[in-house]
C-alpha cells in the first residue's frame, strides 16, 4: 500500500491557523486533514455522506450556510468592521469641506434617518435601520459638528423611548425584532443632553434666518453671526429646511416624553406638540422643492423612490456593517420606506397619538371599549397601540386611577368605596386579571387581537361558572342570617357575576366581527356567521337590557332615600340608547341568516358544503372556541340546522327583520347626533336593511337573478346586490 | 520485469484503501475542528458531516474574524450554531489533535 504523500505546503505545521487567539487544547495542536478530506471525498459514492449516528438530515437542512448573503451575517462587504469604515473616510466629520454641501448631506442624513426610524417602526430591526448611520452610532465622531451631533444624539433618544414603550406594552409578538437592540449603544444620560444642544443649535439657526431676512442696515449689525454655507441667496431656504426637521424632531420625542407620564397627565402637552410636529411635517415637505432644485432628474420614479428630500444619497450608512446585530435572523437586506412614504407614515402615528390625546379618560367601561373599538378602524401601528395600552392599563388600574372593580360596578351603578374588603376577594382578583388582559388584546393588531379574544373566552366562561357557583353557595349561606350591617358585598358579586355574561357576549361578537375584518369568512359561510351574530347579538342585548333595568332600579332606590341624590342620566340614556344599537344589529344579523339560507335553499346561493369539508365541519372550524366557551349552551350546529333549513324568499318575517332595523336605525339616529362616528355607523345600519328589503323583492319576482354580497354600508353587515343573470 | 498486481486484486487493494481514509475520517466526526474560509474568517466546531463534494457541517461553531483589512488585528468571535461551509469557499482545515496522532492523520 502506498502512503499518501506528504504535501509539505500543507504540513500542520507551517500552515497552522493564523490566528493566535485560536489555541488548541492542552497538549494538542492543529493537524491539516484537508488531504485526507479529499481523498476521502473523492471515494465517496454520490449521495453518500460521513456523519454521526446522531445526524438528521432534517435538523442539517437549519444549518446556516457561509458565505450566502441571505444567512451569513459575517461576511465581508466593504468594511471589515465600523472602525475600518471611519479610518477609510466613510463617514467623515465634517461631513464636508465645502460648506454648502456640508448643509446639503446633513440635511440628506436628517432625512435618511427619518425614513430608517418609520421602517424601524413598522418591523424591521434597529441595527438595519436607524444604526446602519454611522454618525447614529458613534456619535463621539460628530462632538465638533453640534448640529449634527445633536440631531444623532435626538434620535437616539427618540428611540429608546419608543424602545421603552413597545417593551412595557408587550404587544409587539406579532412585530419580531422591534425592540431587539442586541447591545447597540444606547446611553441615556449622554443622549438626554441632546434636546438641550439642539434647542441651542435651533436658536443658532433662528438667528441666522433673521439676519438673512434682516435689511441691509440691520444686517451690518449681525455679521458676526456666521453663516451656514456660502451662497446668500440659498442661506434663507436652508435655514427654513433645517429648522423645520430640528424642530419637528424635537416636538416628536416631546409628544412621545408628556403621553408616558402616569395617569395620562401630559396628554393634554403631548397634543400641543404633535400640533407642532404635524405642522412641522407641512414645512419638511414645502422644503423638498428647493433642496431638489439643483439635481438632475433620472425620471420620476428616482425622486419617488428616494429617501431624501433631495433625491441624493446620503452619506455615512451601510447597513451591512451592523448585520451581525441583527442576530438571530438572518441578515437578509431591507427595503426601506421612500421619504414621502415615511412622512405619510408620520403624518398618520401622529393622527393616531392626537386621537389618544384627545379621549376624555371616562372612568366608564362602556366608553373605554367603544372607543378602543373606534381607534382600531383606522388602523392604528405599534407604536401607537403601545401608547394606548400603557394609558389604559397602569398599575393594574384604568388610567392607573381606578381598579376595575370600581370600573365594573360604576356599569351597575353600584358603588364600592365602602367595601374595602371587595378589592380583595379572589374572584374580584381575577376579575382584575381578566379586564386588563382584555384590554390588552383589544389594542393588538387585529390578527392576534382575534387569536387571543377566542381564546380568553374559554377563561371567561370558566371564571364565570366558578363565579356562580361560589355565589350562589355564599348566597344560600346568607338567608339564614339577617344581615344588618349594610354590607352590600354579596350583593355586589352577585350583580358583577349577573355582568360577567354580558361581557363574554361581547368578546364573542368582537371576535366574530374581525373574522370580518380579516376576510375569514367565504361567501357560502355567511349564513352560519349570521346565524352565530345572532344569537350572539340577542345574549348580549337581552343582558345589556337587563343591565339597564339593574341601574334604573338602583337609580330610584337611591334617590327616594335621598332626596338630593341626583341621578346620572347620561349613563342610563347611553347604556338604553346602547342596546338599541344592538336590536337593531340583531335584526339585521337574523334578516340576513334568514334571507341567505332562503337564497341558498331555493338555489340562487352557494351551499355551504363544499368538495372538502362538510357544512358541520366547517361550522365547527369557524366556531370551535365559543362552542368550548358554552356559547351557546345548546348544540349550536342543530339549531343552526333547523332553523335554516327551511327558509323561503316568500316567509314574511324576511322583511319584518330588515323593517324592524330600519324603524330602530331611525330612532337611535336622534340619540347619536353628537357622535358624529356612530351616526355614520348607524346610518350604514339603516342603508343595509333598506337595501336588503328591495333584494328580497326583487328575488321574490324573479328567482333567475344572481346575487353578491358587499359591504359598502358596514363593515360587517353585507348588502344584497343583484343582478341580472 | 515487475510484474503488476493482478487487477482484481488492485480493486481489492483500492477499495482497501478507500475504506481506510473514509473510516479515518469517520474517527474525525465530533471532533474540534477549524476551518478556514476564503475572506480571512475561520470557523470552530464540532465536526459533524462531510459529503462527497467536500462541504462540511460544523456544530457549536464560533466566529472568528478580523476586525481590520490588515493583519495583525484584533479579531472578534460569535456564537453560530451549526453551519454549512461550501467546500469552494474553503481554505484551511484543521483538526484538533494529539502530537502522536498527527502523524496519522498525515
Amino acid at each position: 500500500m502506498q502512503p499518501l504523500k506528504l504535501d509539505e505546503e500543507s504540513s500542520s505545521i507551517q500552515h497552522k491557523p493564523q490566528n493566535c487567539a485560536i489555541s488548541s487544547g492542552d497538549n494538542s495542536v492543529w493537524a491539516d486533514v484537508s488531504p485526507l478530506l479529499s481523498a476521502a471525498c473523492t471515494d465517496l459514492h454520490e449521495g453518500e455522506l460521513i456523519n454521526g449516528d446522531n445526524f438528521n438530515l432534517f435538523a442539517a437542512m437549519s444549518a446556516l450556510e457561509i458565505m450566502d448573503p441571505k444567512m451569513d451575517s459575517g461576511m465581508v462587504s466593504t468594511f471589515y468592521s465600523i472602525d475600518e469604515a471611519v479610518e477609510n473616510g466613510f463617514a467623515p466629520v465634517p461631513v464636508s469641506a465645502d460648506s454648502t454641501v456640508d448643509v446639503q448631506s446633513t440635511l440628506d442624513i436628517m432625512d435618511h434617518l427619518l425614513v430608517c426610524e418609520a421602517t424601524w417602526h413598522m418591523g424591521h430591526s434597529l441595527a438595519q435601520t436607524v444604526f446602519s448611520c454611522i454618525y447614529v452610532l458613534r456619535p463621539e465622531m460628530t462632538s465638533s459638528q453640534a448640529l449634527l451631533h445633536s440631531y444623532c444624539r435626538v434620535i437616539r433618544a427618540t428611540c429608546r423611548a419608543v424602545v421603552s414603550v413597545v417593551s412595557d406594552a408587550r404587544t409587539n409578538e406579532e412585530e419580531d425584532l422591534f425592540t431587539m437592540t442586541y447591545g447597540l449603544p444606547f446611553n441615556e444620560d449622554e443622549d438626554a443632553k441632546g434636546l438641550l444642544l439642539l434647542n441651542a443649535v435651533e436658536e443658532t439657526i433662528c438667528r441666522q434666518l433673521r439676519a438673512c431676512k434682516a435689511t441691509s442696515s440691520k444686517k451690518r449689525l449681525m455679521e458676526d453671526l456666521e453663516p451656514l454655507q456660502t451662497n446668500p441667496q440659498l442661506e434663507e431656504s436652508f435655514c427654513k429646511a433645517l429648522l423645520c426637521r430640528i424642530r419637528f424632531r424635537k416636538h416628536f420625542l416631546h409628544a412621545l416624553n408628556c403621553m408616558r407620564r402616569p395617569q395620562g397627565r401630559g396628554l393634554e402637552l403631548a397634543r400641543k406638540h404633535i400640533a407642532y410636529c404635524i405642522s412641522e411635517l407641512d414645512s419638511v415637505l414645502e422644503s423638498a422643492e428647493f433642496l431638489r432644485s439643483d439635481v438632475v432628474e433620472n425620471g420620476n420614479t428616482e425622486i419617488e423612490e428616494s429617501t431624501t428630500a433631495s433625491g441624493r444619497s446620503p452619506i455615512g450608512f451601510d447597513p451591512t456593517l451592523n448585520k451581525r446585530l441583527s442576530a438571530p435572523t438572518p441578515p437578509r437586506a431591507i427595503k426601506l420606506l421612500s421619504w414621502k412614504k415615511a412622512i405619510d407614515y408620520y403624518v398618520k402615528l401622529l393622527h393616531n397619538l392626537d386621537q389618544i390625546c384627545v379621549f376624555p379618560l371616562e372612568p366608564d367601561l362602556d366608553a373605554v371599549l367603544q372607543f378602543v373599538i373606534r381607534f382600531q378602524k383606522s388602523r392604528p401601528d405599534l407604536v401607537a397601540r403601545a401608547h394606548l395600552q400603557l394609558l389604559l392599563v397602569q398599575d393594574g388600574k384604568l388610567y392607573g386611577c381606578d381598579t376595575f372593580l370600581t370600573i365594573c360596578a360604576r356599569a351597575l351603578a353600584l358603588d364600592v368605596t365602602k367595601h374595602h374588603g371587595l378589592h380583595n376577594n379572589e374572584y374580584i382578583l381575577q376579575l382584575n386579571q381578566l379586564m386588563i388582559n382584555l384590554l390588552k388584546i383589544l389594542c393588538a393588531n387585529t390578527p392576534w387581537q382575534r387569536r387571543k379574544l377566542g381564546k380568553i373566552l374559554n377563561d371567561w366562561s370558566v371564571f364565570n361558572v366558578q363565579m356562580g357557583i361560589s355565589v350562589a353557595h355564599m348566597m344560600q349561606q346568607d338567608t339564614s342570617r339577617t344581615s344588618k350591617n349594610g354590607d352590600k358585598s354579596l350583593l355586589i358579586l352577585n350583580h358583577i357575576y349577573g355582568w360577567l355574561e354580558e361581557q363574554i357576549n361581547w368578546v364573542a361578537l368582537r371576535f366574530l366581527m374581525l373574522g370580518f375584518d380579516l376576510d375569514l369568512y367565504s361567501l357560502s359561510e355567511y349564513c352560519m356567521v349570521y346565524w352565530y351574530m345572532y344569537i350572539i347579538l340577542w345574549k348580549l342585548a337581552e343582558k345589556a337590557r337587563f343591565r339597564v333595568l339593574i341601574i334604573v332600579n338602583t337609580e330610584e332606590r337611591k334617590a327616594k332615600r335621598n332626596k338630593e341624590y341626583s341621578r346620572d342620566m347620561v349613563r342610563e340614556d347611553r347604556i338604553s340608547l346602547w342596546v338599541l344599537f344592538l336590536q337593531c344589529q340583531t335584526c339585521l344579523a337574523q334578516g340576513l341568516t334568514v334571507m341567505i339560507a332562503a337564497l341558498r335553499n331555493e338555489g340562487m346561493c352557494l351551499k355551504s358544503e363544499g368538495p372538502f369539508n362538510t357544512e358541520n365541519e366547517k361550522f365547527v372550524q369557524h366556531f370551535e372556541l365559543l362552542q368550548k366557551a358554552s356559547l351557546p349552551e345548546y348544540d349550536a350546529y342543530e339549531s343552526f340546522s333547523e332553523s335554516t333549513s327551511h327558509a323561503r324568499l316568500d316567509y314574511l318575517p324576511v322583511y319584518e327583520y330588515f323593517h324592524d332595523a330600519q324603524k330602530i336605525a331611525k330612532d337611535i339616529k336622534v340619540g347619536y347626533a353628537n357622535d358624529p362616528d356612530k351616526l355614520a355607523e348607524v346610518r350604514g345600519l339603516e342603508q343595509v336593511a333598506e337595501r336588503n328589503i328591495v333584494a328580497v323583492n326583487l328575488f321574490c319576482q324573479d328567482r333567475s337573478l344572481k346575487v353578491s354580497f358587499e359591504f359598502t354600508h358596514h363593515p360587517y353587515f353585507a348588502t344584497a346586490v343583484v343582478r341580472r343573470s | 520485469m515487475q510484474r503488476e498486481a493482478p487487477p482484481l486484486l488492485h480493486r481489492l487493494l483500492k477499495s482497501q484503501i478507500q475504506i481506510l481514509y473514509i473510516a479515518r475520517v469517520r474517527k474525525l466526526l465530533f471532533r474540534q475542528m477549524l476551518v478556514g474560509i476564503k475572506d480571512g474568517r475561520f470557523f470552530l466546531g464540532n465536526f459533524h458531516c462531510l459529503d462527497k463534494q467536500g462541504n462540511i457541517i460544523l456544530q457549536d461553531t464560533l466566529e472568528y474574524r478580523s476586525i481590520r483589512r490588515s493583519s495583525p488585528s484584533p479579531t472578534e468571535q460569535c456564537y453560530l450554531g451549526m453551519i454549512l461551509i461550501p467546500s469552494s469557499c474553503m481554505t484551511s482545515c484543521h483538526v484538533d489533535c494529539s502530537i502522536e496522532e498527527q502523524l496519522s492523520l498525515i
